[in-house]
Order: structure tokens, then sequence, then C-alpha cells
């Protein structure tokens, strides 16, 4: 077998800050405080000063001292806008020297969906890459949150280098029907810790072969994506497997069902010195069972003294958000079919050397992607019928005009929609026809009567008629 | 005993020939005495195929029954099935004779004659004819219209046709073993008959006789059948398509199918191997389990899509109290049950014939539901007996013995008291 070189690393090069934004924010910032990250400065910003009181990240900022008076933002957006563009000085002052910053924000309440858009543009201004964690709300918190939350994301997606959304109602699915409320929020925030801490390491990691934030940026981007996100720690004789079943039981990855469909992946495998190539060759293999063959993988694998004897994978990707489509408020599901503008190419950041080995297949990533979303709009619109009145044509952009900070460096999403890729989705159609023509077999039916129901000749397999992915 | 009935229900099956043997007793139970069976060869979506061999594989079915239930068999009701048999429900009228007021039978079967003047295909003939409703001068919910004073009679009927050579090549098969067939029996309205009680029918019920080589069904709605037909999809596509799809021979898809088959997909752990092995124990080959139920949960579904989309236009789905009872073969797949729930939105069972006398194993198992219907429906067929006259003057016979002994001991009492 062969062992993988130890590289040495850098940690000093980065200086990584966690800002938790608002009552769920703060809550998820406390779990990442209490599970421990080393080598992050962690920040808790929050209008309600009980709140914060009670948090227990090593900085707190309170925001809005004026306006909420101690208080919470009180569900309002506009009152957490306002609040942060007060307390700009405060967090400008906690920012000091990040290069990183790791916002971690509950959509859809009053501070976290206000103040985080605005925080995130002070962040860039101040050169730091900006990654946001944002959680969407429950369903059953009813369309307004939802939209407001809906609103919140767009304006982040604007302003932020990568944006990891979960639903709630996923992270719901992991907890058993009879666990208490806080356990579910405790595995709601637990999540979201593993997924912060992965995605810091994975930057801090230096290892034969690199995977960083671009590649991760390239696999969550998409205005309406959710993140898949499935990590997993081993060790023992059978680690590799061990770890890949436990990052694919996430709820987020439905164990792994969900990967079939996404366009790429990062796949982040990570060891002690003790690391052999043969135990990447039998997780990735695995990994690809789990995927559809056209899926682009990023594979990464790094090196960690500290992780001696053990294993762990981390699997990150998006797919598009088709539950939250449906609930969604008409004006939201606008951003659909606009080009992605969330990951901005790596090498305008000189400062943050990342590598960029995924960007050149970017523009094929992206046609493909919308392809896959302007079929989902049509799905959508076709089973609910328009709404009569649209209040809010264009509800995305309400941070872009405000003139409190210089211009950003990056163009806001002005590109207009594209028209309509007619190239790509022609050779979908002929390569769906083309099946029809390829000689079926009909095993032991061949010879006998067939079975021919609505035109379909029911002898050929289900599975060949209906679902020609299936390997 | 004499007074008991012996009846052997013969189903030529896609998977197995199999013959139950079961006797009507005196009080009307039913008694199963044995049950044989013959792996089926020659026979293809519920049809023959290969006449010969069928032949060969039905004498050693019977040959099976006569050993296991010490019977000797003479005559059958044979099940038959098919995609060729059809079904549809007519109304047919008759008016009553100017001189007679009176319903007499001689009307009744003058309407049933009447509801069959449709066009069929001229190479169908007739399988059942089922009485649903009789209207007499327009009112309806009459149940038996013998002996009303009405003017016009008239009855709907649930009427089950199918290609005429096809259904007497089934018969011809068993008549040259000199064996007699009483009854040809579309085989869902037979499962149904030991698949649901009288209760059921009349909430409303779809039997779903899930075989090996068809899908059959059958709705009672009203306790009336009121739609029936038969899917030519059965176990033996889910097989054909295990053996293409993870290019396995048919015997090994088969095995795969009812050892590890499931229906359920998504619960299996990524990447979760089955390994298949041979005679010897020797691995030969490892699918996934994730691919080997998905292949499964596509087939079923379909199965049940198409059921559905055939019903749904006649809309009694959502009103059929006793909901979807599930039998057949493949009825015994993991978590199909679920999948039909799915499908139909209404309450699935997986029922197997009911309670009954004699072999459990027998009515317990879901692929003899036809099998054993067919008795049942022999019993439902005959008119019924009167009780022996041996009987009746017994219990005449007892209650004059204790007249008599009472009597003599209130005379020797007499006589002892005198003295």
């Amino acid at each position: 077998m062969i062992e993988l070189p130890r590289l040495p690393f850098d940690f000093s090069r980065y200086s990584i800050k966690v800002f938790g934004i608002g009552g769920a924010g703060c809550n998820a910032l406390d779990r990442i405080v209490l599970d421990g990250l080393p080598g992050a400065d962690l920040v808790a910003i929050n209008t309600d000063a009980q709140a914060l009181a009670g948090s227990v990240a090593a900085t707190k900022v309170q925001i809005g001292q004026t306006i909420t008076r101690g208080l919470g933002a009180g569900g309002d957006p506009e009152v957490g806008r306002t609040a942060a563009e007060e307390g700009i000085g405060e967090i400008l002052g906690a920012l000091s020297d990040a290069t990183i910053v790791c916002m971690v924000v509950g959509l859809g309440g009053g501070t976290g969906s206000g103040a985080a858009p605005v925080i995130a543009e002070v962040t860039r201004e101040h050169n730091a890459m900006v990654i946001v964690f944002a959680t969407m709300p429950f369903h059953f918190e009813g369309k307004r949150r939802t939209a407001q939350a809906m609103e919140s994301l767009a304006a982040l997606h604007q302003v932020a280098d990568i944006v990891v959304c979960f639903e709630n109602d996923k992270m719901g699915e992991a907890v058993s029907p009879k666990a208490s409320i806080q356990e579910a929020f405790a595995v709601a925030d637990h999540t979201i810790g593993q997924c912060v801490r992965a995605l810091v390491s994975m930057a801090k990691r230096r290892g034969p072969v690199h995977t960083g934030l671009d590649e991760v940026a390239t696999a969550v981007r998409g205005e309406s994506s959710r993140t898949l996100f499935g990590y997993g720690e081993a060790d023992g004789d059978n680690r590799a497997h061990e770890a890949l079943a436990m990052a694919l039981r996430n709820p987020l990855l439905d164990r792994g069902r969900r990967l079939h469909d996404t366009e790429s992946a990062v796949v982040h495998i990570a060891g002690g010195p003790d690391l052999t190539l043969d135990e990447v060759q039998i997780l990735m293999d695995e990994v690809n069972k789990q995927m559809h063959e056209q899926t682009r993988i990023f594979f990464g694998a790094a090196v960690d003294p500290q992780l001696m004897g053990k294993l762990t994978v981390t699997i990150i990707s998006g797919v598009p958000a088709e539950e939250f489509v449906e609930t969604a408020p008409p004006p939201a599901r606008q951003p659909i079919a606009r080009p992605v503008a969330v990951a901005p190419p790596v090498e305008d950041e000189p400062e943050l050397a990342f590598g960029g080995n995924g960007s050149q297949e970017e523009p094929a990533a992206e046609i493909e992607e919308e392809m896959e979303l302007e079929e989902e709009e049509e799905e959508v619109s076709a089973e609910l019928p328009p709404p009569p009145v649209q209040p809010k044509p264009e509800p995305v952009r309400p941070v872009a005009p405000r003139p409190l900070f210089a211009p950003l460096r990056r163009p806001v999403a002005a590109t207009p929609p594209p028209a309509p890729a007619p190239g790509p989705a022609a050779p979908r159609e002929q390569k769906a026809e083309q099946m029809q023509f390829e000689p079926v077999n009909r095993g032991r039916f061949e010879k006998s009567e067939p079975t021919i129901i609505d035109g379909q000749d029911l002898d050929v397999p289900t599975f060949l008629r209906r679902n020609p992915r299936l390997k | 005993m004499a007074s008991d009935q012996i009846i052997v229900g013969l189903e030529i099956g896609t998977s197995k020939v199999c013959a139950v043997v079961g006797e009507i007793r005196a009080d009307g139970t039913i008694k199963i005495l044995g049950v044989g069976e013959a792996p089926s060869r020659g026979v293809r979506k519920g049809e023959i195929v290969d006449f010969e061999t069928v032949g060969k594989c039905v004498r050693e079915a019977l040959v099976d029954a006569e050993e296991k239930s010490d019977v000797m068999i003479g005559s059958v009701y044979l099940g038959v099935t098919g995609a060729h048999v059809g079904s549809f429900n007519n109304r047919g009228a008759v008016h009553i004779p100017e001189d007679r007021e009176e319903i007499d039978e001689q009307d009744f079967e003058d309407v049933q004659a009447n509801a069959r003047e449709v066009s069929i295909p001229a190479q169908n003939m007739f399988l059942h004819t089922i009485l649903q409703h009789y209207y007499v001068d327009g009112q309806d919910g009459i149940l038996n219209p013998i002996g009303m004073l009405g003017r016009k009679l008239e009855a709907d009927f649930h009427i089950i046709h199918g290609i005429g050579n096809r259904i007497k090549n089934s018969v011809r098969c068993v008549k040259e073993l000199d064996i007699e067939v009483l009854d040809v029996v579309f085989n869902p309205l037979a499962a149904a008959q030991v698949v649901l009680d009288q209760n059921q029918k009349n909430l409303g019920a779809l039997v779903i006789d899930m075989g090996g080589g068809t899908t059959e069904y059958l709705v009672y709605v009203d306790g009336a059948v009121k739609a029936s037909g038969c899917i030519a999809i059965g176990g033996d596509h889910i097989t054909n398509d295990l053996s293409l799809g993870l290019r396995i021979p048919m015997a090994r898809a088969e095995k795969l199918k009812l050892e590890d088959g499931s229906v359920i997909i998504g619960q299996s752990t990524p990447g979760e191997m089955v390994v298949l092995r041979d005679e010897t124990g020797f691995v030969g080959k490892e699918v996934e389990r994730e691919m080997l139920n998905t292949i499964i949960h596509m087939r079923v579904r379909e199965t049940f899509d198409l059921l559905r989309r055939e019903l749904e236009p006649l809309n009694f789905l959502p009103y059929l109290g006793a909901g979807v009872q599930l039998t057949g073969g493949c009825s015994l797949l993991k978590g199909i049950d679920h999948l039909a729930e799915d499908v139909f939105g209404i309450p699935v069972h997986l029922t197997h014939a009911q309670t009954m006398s004699g072999l459990t194993s027998a009515f317990e198992n879901p692929q003899l539901s036809a099998g054993i219907g067919l008795i049942k429906y022999a019993q439902a067929m005959q008119p019924e007996r009167p009780r022996g006259l041996f009987s009746r003057i017994a219990k005449k016979l007892k209650f004059f013995a204790l007249l008599i002994v009472t009597a003599i001991i209130a005379a020797l009492v007499f006589v002892l008291h005198n003295q």
C-alpha cells in the first residue's frame, strides 16, 4: 500500500471568524463553541441583549441598541437591517483582520434576515471571504417567514462568496418523532456546526489532492439551491466504509438518494498520516455509485496529523430547492431562471489563494443547472395557476441600492436573464428519442403475445422504459 | 360422510398448476382436504401456449391432489384468466305479458338473456352474467322479484366474457385427462368469494389477485360485482425485469425475487449488496439491493397505476369501505401493501382465503386464494339443498322419545304411589 505523503501546512495564513447572527445563528454558534472549533474566533451578533448574555461565544456584539433598546428585532427584517447599519462600527471591530468569515444565520426572523446581508456586505468590503450558512424556516412557520427568508437569501447570494443553505424541514426529519424540540434544534445546530467545521478545515488543510472553497462554491451555487451536506468520521479497520455510511446517513443527503440528482459535488477525505490510497479508492468507488455518471465530482484528500487513526469524509453538493419553489410566494420564484451569480471566480482574489482548478468548467455547469431549473419552473407553473397579483415584482435586491457603502467590486447580478438556451436542450430530447429506437429486450416474453396498453409494450422492463438513467 | 360433497378447484396458473380438494359439509362449511401442486410450464400470462406440456402439468397436479386428499377426482371447477377476458355492465329489461301480472322465473331468465343481447367480439363467449340489482316498474333495490306484481322487470348485470377458443383450450386440456369440467370461472371472481365476507362485499372492496402471469381485479360495491378484469402483468414480469436488469438467469432472478425482493426503495443503505450464491454456496455475483428493489418497485407501481387508471373513470375507488384486498403470489412481496396504499389512496390489506377448516397452510397461502375460491363459488352456485330427510325425522323422534320416557316415569310414579 502506498502511504500518502504528509505535507506541511500553514494555519497562520488564514484568520477565520465565525459570526452567529440573530437568535438561531447564536444558538448554532453556541453549539459550535461547545463542540469546539480550534483556530477560529467565534462572534455572537444579536439585537437581543438578553439572548446575547446567555451566549457562550467569546466575543459578543450587540447591534441596534438605540432602535431595539436591547430587545429583539421583533421578526421585522427592516429593524434588523437598521440595527446592523447602526452597529457597523462594532461589527468592523469584531472583523479586525479576518480573511474568512463564516456567518451562521437563521433566516426568516428579524435580526438574522435583516442584519445578515448588511454584515455580509461589510465583510466583503473588508476583503474577507464570506461564507454564509443559512437555514430556511420550517414549513409550519408560515409563508410570510419563508418569503422573508427567500428575500434575505437572495440578498445574501449577491454579496457572499458561498451560501450554504439548509432547510429546517429536512433537518427535522433527522430526529425521531418522540425527540424533544430541544433535541431537534440541537441536531440542526449540530449539523450546521459540522458543516462550518468541515469547510474551515477544508480551507486550512493542505493535501495531496487539494479541494478548496472554490470547488465548494461551484458545488452549492445557484440562488435557489439547497445544500446537501454529509459528514462522517470513523476509525478502526473499516473506517472508510463507516465514515461514508455515516456521511450518507445525514438527513440532508437522504441516504445518498438526493446525491443522484446533483450536477456537481465536493467529496473531501481527510485522515491522519496513516491514510492510504487504498482507502481513498474504496471510498471514492462507493461515492461514485451514489452519483450519476455525469456528476462532476471534486475530489479532495488532505492529511492532518491531528486526525491520526481517523478518517473523515465530507460531501457537499447542491440541488435545486424543489419543495421551496412550491411553497414560496410567487415573486420569490423569479430568481430561479436568473444566471447564477454566486461564486465569483476565485482568481480575482489573490490574497485568498485557494486554487482555481474547478472554475474552467463552470459555464457548462451553469447551463446544465439552468436547464434543470427552467424545467422545474415549468413544472411548477403547470401545477400552480399564476397568482392574480404580484405584489413585489423585484424583491430580491433590497440591499443593492443603499448608498451607505462603496459599490462592490463585483457587479451585483446585473446580468439580464439569458435567452433560453435551445442548444443544450435539443440533445437531451434527442437522447430520449434514441432510447426508443434501441433494440429492446423482452426476455422470456419474446415470443408471447405482447401486452400493449396505451401504446407501451409492457413486457419490456419498466425500468428500461421509464428510467434510462438507472445504472 | 355420504351427504358431504367433494369439489375440486383447478387453477392453471402461469407459475403453477394447483388443484384444491375441498369438502362441502352438510352444515355448509368447507373443509380443505388437500392441495395438489405442480410447477407450471407452457403457460404464459395465464394462457396456454404449449398444450401438451400443460396437460402433463395438470395431470401431475391432479395426481398430487388425489394422493394428498385421498379422493378420486372425477370433475373439477376450472379457473380461467388471461388478458382476453373483459367485462362490462349492462341492463336487461322484459315486459311481463298482458295476461299475467306476477313475475315468475321465466321472466328472470328472459331478463338475463336480454342483458346478454349486446355485441361482444364474435370470437368471444360469455363467462359470467352476474346479477347486480333488479328493478320492477322502475323501482330499484328489489332483491327477489319472483312472485311480485309488475309490468316491467329490469336487471343490471355484470357480464364477463372472453375469447371462446382460449377458454375452450383450457377446458379441453383437462377433458383430455378424462376429467369433467363442471364450470369455468373467472379467477378473481372465485378468489373474491373466499377473500371477502358478505359484510365486505356490502361495504365495497377491490380484490386484486396478483399472480405469476396476470394481475386480476374485481370490484364489489353494495354487495354486487361492479367491475372486473385482467392485466397480463404479474410476477413473471418482475422476474424477467430482474433477469434483464441484473443480467442473471431467470431461475436465479426468481429466487432472488422471493428471497431478497422488496418494493420498498430508499430504505437500504447505499452500496448495500446482495450476494448471489450458486448451488454450491459459491459467491457468483453481487447486486446492489437498491437496484434490485427499484426494478421491482417500478414494475409493481406501474401495474397498480394501470389498474388505478382503469378503475378511476368508474369513480368508486374512494367509496370502497373495505378497501383493497390484495392477494395472489405477488402479495408476498415485502412492502407491497404500502406501495398499493400509496397508489390507490385507500387502505390495503393483504389477505388470503378466510378461515375454514382443514389445511391451515392452504387457506393461509395467498397463492391459493383462487383455487379455494373455486370451491366456494361452486357451493354458492348450487341450489340450496334440502336438509336430509333422516335428520328431520331423527329430530322429531328425539322429541317423541323424550315424551314417552316422561310418560313412563309418570306412570311408574303413579303406580308406585297407589301401591
